[in-house]
């Protein structure tokens, strides 16, 4: 009962950082693809007096990806119903260029700013539409859930690792007497430590199981039938396979290197 | 005759130097002598055997045991000389998780020796300290006599140059003190192995010639 204790103590602060891990991996792609969606549905709204070609547009900024160059002729035709074919010809002479601006990236509202102020360096533009007000709010929520959301799992992450090194001490107490016996007859510190290595190895693997059963419970299960867009449609994107191994790397790294830590850290026989 | 140990000007202490326990002791000792230490509770008889097993760096002055320098070893060479010795304890620091058989190979064990060495070294120790019977046992089923049987034999079991005995007759009774003396005489006699024992007071039967040194006032002096 004692040693199941043990084991449970080790391996639950090795899962909440595997599932830290996975948490956030899974957080960065679905972030990735909301920025996607983001900065597809963003346009700036550029004027200018001259026809604008793409290249004079990312020569004035390089995260300038696209633009569209808006239907002059409709919005004649929008703002001189009632008018003769001959004036609004005319309006259509005298009428700017009208574009909307596509960005390679969803960047802050400073960034914005900076493209408009380039844009604004060109004499040819008259004006530049940002529409930084609405797009600052979302950012600036977008930024806070991603600012809190790294922010826990690099605490839990400490913390865990904190209960991890904890347990281990724990483990050499137990093991002390035979540890110090094999020194004393000249045991390497591979040989007297083989145990902890052992046993951290093992409980690794037990870990990485439990998450993997996790991952694999909300890949298949809970993110199929969340009713979330997203998580529906992009399943295989946000949660990827891959991870399982990645997991397992990650926990046989740290409980090797808490291992090494632990013994490294001990006097053994000298006084 | 070469010294296995040799000590000279040696000051053993603990706390960076600060508690002083032997100070500026000068000895020799050859190889397949039998020697015992004694002297009162205090005195540095243990401290003296830890230095000699490397536990603890000389303060001063040099100590060479086995041709290594104790005061400028790394720990590997410490290591290394740690299994050409055999240690023998006064609670005979057994590791009770491990039968009897794994408790007497472990210096072969440490050497890398085969499991059917291991095996067949295990029988062979433990027919000799009279303890075939209780292979698969484990310490806490023994009692104190025949745990510091096995002892001795795991302190055999590689027919080390040195053995280094702390008090290993101390809780035990005559008869068991008796069969320990014997067992360490056979070897000092038959395998030529320096033994070194630190002891309240040396046995009435023993029939071997031996060495005594006495530890008194932070000195080591030998009684003719």
């Amino acid at each position: 009962m004692k040693s199941i204790k043990s084991h449970i103590m080790f391996i639950l602060p090795l899962m909440a950082i595997l599932l830290g891990i996975e948490f956030y991996l899974v957080f960065e792609r679905t972030t990735t693809s909301y920025e996607k969606g983001l900065k597809e549905g963003y346009s700036m709204l550029v004027v200018s007096e001259k026809p604008l070609p793409l290249e004079s547009f990312k020569a004035l900024n390089p995260h300038i990806e696209t633009v569209k160059a808006l239907k002059r002729e409709g919005i004649v035709s929008e703002i001189a119903k009632m008018s003769d074919p001959k004036s609004q010809e005319e309006i259509l002479k005298r009428l700017p260029y009208f574009y909307n601006v596509y960005l390679d990236a969803y960047l802050k509202v400073s960034d914005l700013a900076s493209i408009q102020h380039d844009l604004e360096s060109d004499r040819r533009i008259k004006r530049v539409e940002t529409f930084g007000t609405s797009y600052g709010s979302s950012y600036r929520l977008f930024s806070f859930i991603q600012f809190t959301l790294k922010l826990f799992i690099i605490f839990m992450g400490v913390v865990s690792l904190f209960l991890i090194v904890k347990q281990m001490e724990i483990w050499k107490y137990a093991h002390k007497e035979r540890m110090q016996v094999m020194e004393i007859f000249g045991a390497p510190l591979m040989l007297r430590s083989g145990v902890l290595f052992r046993v951290a190895i093992i409980d690794a693997i037990i870990a990485t199981l439990f998450t993997s059963a996790l991952f694999l419970y909300v890949k298949f299960h809970w993110a199929k039938n969340s009713g979330i867009d997203m998580m529906v449609n992009h399943q295989d994107e946000l949660f990827k396979l891959d991870d399982m191994g990645m997991l397992l790397g990650a926990s046989l790294f740290i409980v090797i290197v808490a291992v090494y830590w632990v013994v490294f850290s001990s006097r053994g026989v000298e006084e | 005759m070469s010294n296995v140990i040799n000590a000279q000007h040696l000051t053993l202490a603990y706390d960076n130097g600060a508690k002083e326990i032997l100070k500026d002791i000068n000895f020799s000792i050859k190889k397949g002598e039998f020697v015992f230490i004694t002297g009162p509770s205090g005195s540095g008889k243990s401290t003296l055997l830890k230095a000699l097993y490397g536990a603890l760096k000389p303060t001063e002055g040099n100590l060479v045991v086995g041709g290594l320098d104790l005061a400028h070893s790394s720990r590997g060479k410490l290591q290394e000389l740690r299994t050409h010795m055999g240690i023998i304890f006064q609670d005979y620091k057994l590791v009770n998780e491990w039968t009897v058989a794994k408790n007497v190979v472990l210096p072969l064990m440490i050497a890398g020796y085969s499991v059917e060495v291991q095996n067949t070294q295990a029988q062979r120790l433990l027919k000799h300290v009279k303890l075939s019977e209780h292979a698969d046992r484990y310490p806490l089923e023994l009692s104190g006599g025949e745990q510091q049987r096995v002892g001795v034999a795991r302190a055999l079991a590689k027919n080390p140059v040195v053995i280094l005995a702390d008090e290993p007759t101390g809780n035990l009774d005559d008869y068991s003190s008796n069969v320990i003396w014997d067992l360490m005489e056979n070897a000092c006699q038959q395998l030529d192995t320096t033994v070194l024992v630190v002891t309240h007071k040396i046995p009435t039967i023993f029939s071997l010639p031996y060495r005594h040194f006495i530890i008194e006032s932070k000195g080591v002096y030998e009684v003719h």
